[in-house]
């Protein structure tokens, strides 16, 4: 006999697995980063010399370089339940099954913030950008759009998973759903790198980023089950 | 009542892999599930464990409350990264089993050997690898486990969980002799605090005495749903002799 594991812990104790999995092997996640990594570096050798890049273009590029990261890492993510039918043995768990969602989501949003921990400095460097906003505001905004990264990602990683090119159709399928998520991330992206806000201000787009966490967070919540359970 | 299917049908597509069958599974008791390949052995195995779901039917299953159903696929469930207790506390975790941290059991791993289940997670998960004789490899990457050891981890997770019902798809597959006896002997002990066990064997000369229930799954035609036989197990041996003779 045993107890029901609450949602919140189920989520815990599948995104520390992940997290143990994905950052003891290691491979995958290098491929993640090194990808991001290089979209910045090729970029930067698109300016010429003595041109700077705009404070926009950087958190464009930035942005970018983000979501192919986020691409690699939630497929590798469900990748792990693919081994030895490991998804199985998570539908069978008596947790509810979001739960997994929940968790895959909590690892791909620490991973996304490590990646960027290697972005940051390599916008700085390469873009030749110099931060001039406030640098709570910017994390804030980098945290808040990852977490609406991690929500879809989460919810269309399980979908992509199990089919062939799943790399490509989970780019597909995630790209234009993120696309006014991150035309947010990218204003206030460049107001931080101090480029000012191109249209509209700096709250409204922090709003928008909020609306479209909370729609995929609920996206996630209503739909990961059907999603999840549905290939049987 | 355990388990009961009640006029259970399944497509594979177009093709129809059985259709009306109804069966019914009491505590304490064993049933084989039988059949030829392709007959739907496996696909009915999932449909007792909630993982597929019937195009027709209702399967209804009265566990206690907090009683867990513990499923052996043709797949491990194991991650090759973590170790073998590393595997078995994931899943007992995530199947709400609690208990201290495993630092006991990491710096005495023979010495937790204990006869029966205990309350404690870390007693609890050295119990289950001491069933399944992996104790001196708890710290190894499953990864390196060959597939009988991989299989008998497999079934420790199982046992870890004390299920009230047991449904096993070919376990015996991959197990040497003595493996073998172990799974007989755990299959036995889960029927005595009782458990219902659902096996899938082709083995039917060696199985067949261990079984208080046999299922047997043939071909749909216009005579048969798909279930060619359900019923005792010692009445099993008598219709096949008598369908080979008709």
């Amino acid at each position: 006999m045993s107890s029901t594991p609450s949602f919140l812990s189920s989520a815990l104790i599948i995104g520390r697995k992940d997290l143990t999995l994905l950052l003891g092997r290691g491979t995958g996640l290098a491929q993640a980063f090194l990808l991001g990594l290089l979209i910045i570096f090729i970029f930067s050798l698109s300016r010429g010399i003595g041109e700077t890049v705009s404070a926009q273009a950087a958190a464009a590029i930035f942005w970018v370089a983000t979501l192919f990261c986020q691409v690699l890492v939630f497929t590798s993510l469900y990748a792990l339940e693919e081994v030895n039918g490991q998804r199985q043995g998570l539908l069978l768990a008596p947790a509810p099954l979001q739960s997994i969602w929940l968790g895959k989501g909590l690892a791909g949003l620490i991973m996304l913030l490590l990646a960027q921990l290697l972005f940051l400095p390599a916008v700085a460097v390469f873009l030749d950008q110099e931060p001039q906003g406030t640098l709570m505001r910017g994390l804030l905004c980098i945290l808040l759009t990852d977490v609406g990264l991690a929500a879809a990602g989460s919810l269309l990683g399980a979908l992509a998973q199990g089919q062939a090119a799943r790399e490509s159709l989970l780019s597909i399928v995630i790209f234009p759903l993120l696309l006014p998520l991150l035309l947010a991330a990218i204003s206030t992206g460049a107001e931080f790198l101090g480029g000012g806000v191109p249209s509209g201000d700096g709250e409204n787009w922090l709003r928008i980023i909020m609306a479209f966490d909370a729609l995929f967070l609920a996206a996630g919540l209503l739909l990961f089950g059907f999603i999840y359970n549905s290939r049987e | 009542m355990l388990l009961r299917l009640t006029d259970i049908s399944r497509f594979y597509g177009q093709r129809l892999i059985f259709k009306g069958v109804s069966l019914t599974l009491e505590a304490g008791s064993v049933m084989l599930l039988t059949g030829a390949n392709g007959a739907g052995k496996s696909t009915l195995l999932k449909i007792m464990s909630g993982l597929t779901a019937p195009d027709s039917g209702t399967v209804e299953l009265l566990l206690s409350p907090g009683a867990q159903i513990g499923y052996m696929g043709h797949q491990t469930f194991i991650y090759p990264q973590l170790s073998a207790l590393e595997n078995l506390r994931f899943w007992s975790r995530l199947h709400g089993l609690h208990g201290k941290q495993e630092k006991s059991l990491r710096q005495e791993p023979a010495q937790k050997s204990v006869q029966k289940p205990a309350q404690d997670l870390d007693q609890k998960l050295a119990w289950a690898l001491d069933q399944v004789e992996l104790t001196r490899f708890a710290q190894e990457k499953a990864g390196v486990f060959s597939r009988g050891m991989a299989q008998r981890l497999n079934l420790a997770r199982i046992l870890m969980l004390e299920p009230q019902l047991l449904l096993l798809d070919e376990p015996s597959t991959g197990l040497d002799t003595r493996s073998r006896a172990m799974l007989d002997r755990e299959i036995l002990k889960a029927k005595e605090r009782g458990a219902a066990v659902v096996w899938i064997s082709h083995a039917l000369t060696e199985d067949l005495p261990k079984a208080d229930l046999v299922a047997e799954l043939g071909p749909v035609s216009k005579k048969s749903t798909g279930l060619a036989y359900f019923g005792p197990a010692d009445q099993f041996k008598a219709y096949k002799e008598v369908r080979e003779h008709a």
